[in-house]
């Protein structure tokens, strides 16, 4: 299990990395935090003539809160938005998640533009930003472009980017007048992938929600929000009526694969229970949390 | 001869080391990064070596072009099974069971692929990069064959062929038998039967397997290194594969990070090692990569049992019958043949219950995986499950609890040493004991009450019981596998004090996590009267004693204390007499502790250093027969072993979203006689949990139906780590065994009680949807599976 020879390069800024993967003909392959793409490697299921290690790049490992969005830099480490005070206070979806990305040592390592560029259909982040429609910000050698990240993810372990870019950062926009939100995940072991996620955030008017956001992973090719879900809670009361039928969207709204550990049915139900229940927990936050 | 009688009586003297938790010698090497694993040799110029391994589960090897592999960069020699066929003798399996095939052992694939994983191709490069680079350039032409999946199919007259000239996929078929079953189970006053099945997995230790075959010119000998719990049973078998003398074949089990069984065998690895290594008279070095080690090392349980018990309407079980088939791969193992795992499951089946009239039939079936071997706890894990399950099954039927029913089955104190229905003699254990013990514990009845009190709310809360026994420390009398030649019955201490006073004690033994360092250096501090600090323990090496096996059937702290204490007792005599001289005492006037011999009742004492010194340096002070070399050796045979016996009681709750299960109580109750080190005896049987919670919640070794394994990494192999095992609780019964020490083995239990225990406590969890759990693990699919058929159950009779 050793990787095929590649060639290795360390620049010191993205102009020269993105050059290098241009040299490179479409051959090369960028490493952040390497917690995705070293088992690939080892594998020989990836066998790039070149890596271009990102790791020495200035400047793009940060946490800023500028005005309505929270910027990541793409190399923020998985355990630097743990720990962040910025993402607790503002993304606190994120803030929810990122205890739940694989284990310590690996968000020690793993790097946020890793996450998303690896595009697994039960991963936090990339989840994360389909829920927060946060812009992925990519530069290469025709210069800078953003991305929704809705269409950032194409299916599962594919994005849209082309073999010359690299993302450099990602903007989160904060849900100011969401008071209520709800993050559950089931994974067979703790930091284990997803075997399904959903995240919610309403915001209330007089005790009726006038707006709410719900995206799921796990359930499909890519993660997803789910917009007929969002339409039916607009309007709707608390309770165990909203909760049901919000649950029966989610779970037609989902199509699961099957895999070596649970059935799409299973899955199909689990997701279920967890937007009732998430669903219940956001609320309840949302009137607690009224001014 | 033994004479346990005669060291028994220090221990009652003296017992300062045995029985305290001294913290083990060997953690802080090993926790600081100084532990010598295989990997970490760094012999002269050492090559590297990877294998090919069959991607099909069945093919005819028609061609193997290797040219462009050995025009690779940096390939020294690249190796088929037919370049090397004249460097060794294939190493068979042998056993007098009757309607037994061998399966012989080859280095690599010769003519055939049994499995996907079996290594057909050796390079040996500069490095095991260029290595597997080379790989990728042999062409190999396979014409395949019909897999042999199931285990079931298998023994059809037209299903196809593992291996041709055994002309049966079945390679052993046995029946234990005693009593008129049939008649017995129609008289019962209720019958309960169900098909049990326990799933391939895989015994996974944290560090692969390992080897380093370092060839030494000058004596044209080799040394291998090997991550083996059995390197003495290595040597034995090699060096009449490569005919080369022990004196020129030294094999080390040098630090070892775990093997529950996958380590317990001979593998084609370490012929091809040793053969390569000879020919190219160079150092060779292997180490599996964790893909190589799931698909290749010997792998456990496989086993579809049907099974019947009867009561009478007291509750007493009256007869058993049972027929297994197991799933034992593609090849027999070296050298506990493919009988081992599944022959045990029925000669274990009645465990401590005292069940009249027995029926237990079993066949092993070669099919097209990985060959099946040890595994912590062989046959019992499944045997337990059956048997306790069954026992719960008749409890429920017969409205009696099931602490209850155990203790009317249970062998009591007054009736041992009891024979079991399929032969196996029990010696004295707290078998009741431990069962009150563990009930006690638990707060039985608070538990019932939790359990009521959760119904009422509809949440599943389940209290499951398991009960077992197993025969460890196992003499010359019995065999440890069926029909094996070899004798497992005895091993070798060598203690000596060299002219420097220092204390060196040798065996053959094999530690991989047990510990033996600290639990023998405790023995011999006691029995010989050393300093504890002061004594070194080698083991794992062929060198140091003419003969052994190993470390494996929990069978170390026994034999090899055992041996110990004798060798301790023979050169603690020798020690007496020259202090007897130096101190002008009496020799039985001395006494011999902490490293001092003293005369009784005054403060006149000489140290080892002084007593050494006396013996091999000084000329003058004694005379010449009194130099007696100070070295005490020992050869100790249990002759029939002893018993071990535990209770686990387990509280679960099942989540009928997820499908997970939640372990709330965990208590084991133990019996391993007199109690060495009560931190390790702990560790043991944690480490034992939370392998059978593995086993009964986790793991699996998914093979589909073209033979490819789909679970190959972990991710998809999945172990439950610290976080998923519970805190759990251990009770130990002391009660002394009559083997030297009065020492019970006791590295397995856990991992046998822990699987029947949590299907005992689902089965009760789901008992009001009537669901039985028969088959482990109980993944959350499984559990799904079944909460969705009693729910349509439910529906489809409510008109
Ligand atoms: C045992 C284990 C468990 C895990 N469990 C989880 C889990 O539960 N949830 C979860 O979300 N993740 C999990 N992960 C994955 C982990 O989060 C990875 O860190 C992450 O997916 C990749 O980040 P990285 O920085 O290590 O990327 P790398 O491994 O360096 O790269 C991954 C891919 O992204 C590309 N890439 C990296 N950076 C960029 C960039 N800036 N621009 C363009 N392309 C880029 C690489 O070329 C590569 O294709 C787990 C990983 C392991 C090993």
């Amino acid at each position: 299990m050793k990787p095929a020879a590649f060639d290795y390069v360390a620049p010191r800024d993205l102009k020269s990395a993105i050059d290098a993967l241009v040299g490179a003909g479409g051959d090369g392959k960028v490493m952040a935090g390497g917690q995705s793409l070293t088992p690939l490697l080892n594998f020989r299921m990836a066998r790039p003539s070149l890596i271009v290690d990102l790791l020495r790049i200035p400047g793009l490992s940060f946490i800023e809160l500028r005005e309505n969005t929270v910027v990541i830099g793409a190399l923020t480490r998985h355990a630097d938005l743990e720990f962040s005070d910025v993402i607790a206070a503002h993304l606190p979806v994120m803030a929810a998640a990122m205890p739940h990305v694989a284990h310590l040592a690996i968000r020690n390592r793993g790097t946020i533009g890793g996450s998303l560029s690896h595009a697994d259909p039960a991963a936090e982040l990339p989840m994360l930003a389909v829920f927060y429609g946060a812009t992925i910000k990519v530069e290469g050698p025709a210069g800078r472009r953003e991305i929704p990240a809705e269409e950032f993810f194409v299916s599962a372990l594919s994005n849209c980017l082309e073999p010359e870019e690299i993302v450099f950062e990602i903007e989160f926009p904060v849900l100011t007048s969401h008071t209520g939100w709800a993050f559950e995940e089931v994974a067979r072991r703790f930091g284990d992938f997803a075997l399904g996620c959903i995240a919610v955030s309403l915001e209330l008017t007089d005790n009726t929600v006038s707006d709410a956001r719900v995206a799921v992973m796990g359930v499909d090719d890519t993660p997803r929000r789910l917009r007929e879900a969002e339409e039916i809670l607009r309007g709707a009361e608390g309770g165990a009526r909203t909760a049901l039928r919000f649950a029966q969207i989610v779970r037609a709204s989902v199509s699961p694969a099957d895999d070596i550990h649970v059935s799409s049915d299973y899955r199909r139900n689990l997701i279920g229970a967890l937007a009732e229940r998430a669903f219940n927990t956001a609320f309840a936050r949302a009137v607690g949390a009224k001014p | 001869m033994s004479k346990d009688e005669a060291v028994q009586v220090s221990d009652l003297l003296r017992p300062r080391h045995v029985g305290m938790p001294i913290k083990r010698t060997e953690d802080p090497r090993l926790l600081t990064g100084n532990g010598e694993y295989t990997s970490d040799r760094r012999p002269d110029r050492a090559l590297h070596v990877a294998f090919r391994r069959s991607e099909h589960p069945h093919a005819k090897i028609l061609r193997i072009d290797t040219e462009a592999a050995k025009a690779a960069l940096g390939v020294v020699a690249v190796f088929t099974g037919a370049d090397i066929a004249d460097d060794y003798k294939p190493v068979i399996p042998f056993s007098r069971m009757p309607s037994y095939y061998a399966t012989p052992i080859m280095a690599l694939a010769t003519g055939k692929v049994r499995y996907v994983g079996e290594a057909v191709v050796a390079i040996i490069a500069d490095n095991r990069y260029l290595a597997e680079d080379a790989l990728e350039l042999i062409e190999i032409e396979y014409e395949l064959l019909d897999a042999v999946n199931d285990p079931e199919l298998a023994v059809a007259k037209d299903a196809p062929l593992v291996h041709e000239l055994a002309q049966t996929n079945v390679l052993v078929a046995r029946e234990f038998k005693k009593g008129d079953v049939k008649a017995d189970l129609a008289s019962a006053h209720i019958r309960v039967r169900d098909r049990f099945e326990m799933s391939r997995i895989a015994p996974l230790a944290i560090e692969p397997r390992s080897y380093s075959a370092e060839f030494e010119n000058r004596r044209d000998s080799i040394t291998l290194y090997t991550s083996s719990n059995i390197p003495g049973i290595v040597r034995d078998a090699l060096s009449e594969s490569l005919d080369l003398p022990g004196n020129r074949l030294r094999v080390v089990a040098p630090d070892v990070g775990g093997s529950f069984g996958s380590k317990g065998s001979l593998y084609p690895e370490e012929i091809l090692l040793c053969v390569a290594a000879r020919k190219l008279r160079r150092s060779l070095r292997w180490t599996a990569d964790r893909l190589e080690d799931i698909s290749s090392s010997s792998q456990a349980f496989a086993e579809i049992i049907e099974a019947e018990m009867g009561f009478d309407k007291d509750g007493i079980a009256i007869a058993l019958e049972a027929d297994v088939i197991g799933d034992v791969g593609a090849y027999s193992i070296y050298p506990w043949t493919c009988g081992l795992e599944p022959v045990q499951v029925v000669s274990f089946l009645p465990g401590p219950y005292k069940i009249q009239s027995y029926r237990g039939a079993v066949r092993a079936v070669a099919t097209n995986k990985p060959p099946t071997g040890p595994y912590r706890g062989v046959g019992r894990p499944v045997s337990t499950f059956v048997a306790e399950r069954l026992m719960d099954m008749g409890a429920k039927a017969l409205g009696i609890d099931p602490l209850e029913i155990r203790r009317r089955n249970l062998v009591r104190p007054e009736e041992f040493p009891y024979r079991i229905a399929s032969g196996i003699i029990w010696d004295k254990t707290g078998f009741v004991e431990c069962l009150e013990a563990a009930a006690e514990a638990a707060g039985y009845e608070s538990l019932l009450k939790q359990q009521r009190a959760a119904r009422a709310e509809g949440r599943y809360f389940g209290i499951g019981l398991a009960t077992y026994a197993e025969l460890t420390g196992i003499g010359s009398r019995i065999a440890v596998a069926p029909g094996m030649p070899i004798n497992t019955g005895s091993e070798t201490a060598k203690i000596r004090v060299d002219s420097t006073g220092a204390v060196t004690a040798a065996f053959g033994v094999a530690s991989h996590g047990q510990g033996l360092e600290t639990t023998l250096a405790q023995i011999i501090a006691d029995d010989l009267g050393a300093k504890f600090e002061d004594i070194r323990v080698i083991q794992g090496d062929s060198d140091a004693v003419p003969m052994s096996t190993g470390t494996y059937a929990s069978r170390s702290a026994v034999l090899g204390g055992g041996a110990a204490k004798h060798a301790s007792y023979i050169l603690r005599e020798k020690i007496k007499k020259v202090a007897s001289h130096l101190l002008e005492a009496s020799a039985e006037d001395i006494d011999v502790s902490g490293g001092f011999a003293s005369v009784a009742g005054t403060d006149r004492k000489v140290t080892f250093k002084q007593i050494a010194k006396a013996v091999y340096s000084d000329m003058r002070t004694l005379p010449v027969e009194a130099r007696e070399e100070l070295e005490g050796s020992f050869t100790y045979d249990p002759i029939n072993g002893t018993t071990a016996g535990a209770t686990h009681l387990v509280a679960v709750e099942v989540d009928p979203v997820t499908c997970f299960v939640k372990i709330l109580k965990y208590i084991v109750a133990e019996d391993c006689g007199r109690i060495i080190n009560p931190m390790i005896v702990d560790g043991q049987v944690h480490g034992g949990v939370a392998q059978g919670i593995g086993a009964a919640l986790y793991e699996e070794m998914v093979y589909n139906e073209e033979g490819q394994l789909v679970s190959a990494s972990l991710v998809d192999y999945v172990i439950p780590s610290a976080v998923e095992i519970p805190d759990i609780e251990v009770l130990h019964i002391e009660s002394e065994s009559a083997v030297a020490g009065g020492f019970r083995g006791m590295g397995e239990g856990g991992t046998i009680g822990a699987p029947a225990a949590i299907a005992n406590a689902i089965s009760d969890a789901l008992s009001p949807l009537g669901i039985d759990v028969s088959t482990l693990p109980m993944t959350p699919q499984r559990l799904f599976n079944l909460l969705e058929n009693a729910r349509t159950n439910v529906k489809g009779s409510q008109p």
